[in-house]
């Protein structure tokens, strides 16, 4: 999401991708010390709580960045770019989770990892912004 | 909506990147609202009315 307002000298959008790059830093951090920690320290039921929950929690910064950018940006054609962009990220995240959740329990497709619904979303999420770009172009 | 951007910009000889800076938008923008794929919101039109020191109806028509 960050990167697709870098090449800017709009304020808000520039502060907005500085924080989104060090929110995505600090989740591949917990990311990995959670895998760590959950695969060899052996923890506790409430360590191993602690440790689920590390690597979410920039997820959940990332979309109160995201809603701060928006409240802070005063081009609204922009503004509504990103807007149609998210909305068309979460549909398609919905989408496929949902009928991949059909195949699985029903086709005996293999499971989706949860874990990889939120680098799917930002995935989406650009692609969406591309073809969003593209309509108004 | 209709609008008469391009003429009175093309009036003022600015490009579409001169009229983005000075209304503190992005070309893209003003790309968007001169095509009529983007309607401004109010307080953009009354900066551009401003701008171009004319009314906001002058400037925009909602004749399809």
């Amino acid at each position: 999401m960050g990167l697709m307002t870098c090449k800017t000298n709009n304020p808000a959008a520039r502060r907005f991708t500085i924080r989104f790059v060090v929110v995505m830093m600090l989740f591949a951090a917990f990311s990995v010390l959670s895998t760590v920690g959950l695969l060899l320290w052996h923890p506790s039921w409430w360590l191993i709580w602690l440790l689920a929950i590390l690597p979410a929690l920039p997820i959940g910064m990332a979309v109160v960045l995201t809603a701060q950018y928006i409240a802070e940006e005063k081009d609204d054609f922009q503004r509504a770019m990103l807007v149609q962009a998210l909305l068309g990220g979460v549909g398609a995240i919905l989408v496929l989770t949902t009928a991949w959740g059909f195949l699985e329990n029903y086709a005996h497709f293999r499971r989706l990892d949860l874990l990889m619904v939120w680098p799917l979303y930002v995935i989406f999420v650009g692609i969406s912004y591309g073809l969003v770009k593209a309509r108004y172009r | 909506m209709k609008n008469r951007l391009r003429v009175l910009r093309a009036e003022q000889d600015w490009s579409q990147a001169d009229l983005a800076e000075r209304l503190e938008v992005s070309r893209q923008s003003v790309n968007a609202i001169e095509t009529g794929k983007f309607d401004p919101s109010l307080p953009l039109a009354f900066k551009l009315a401003r701008l171009f020191e004319t009314t906001i109806e002058a400037i925009f028509s909602d004749e399809n």
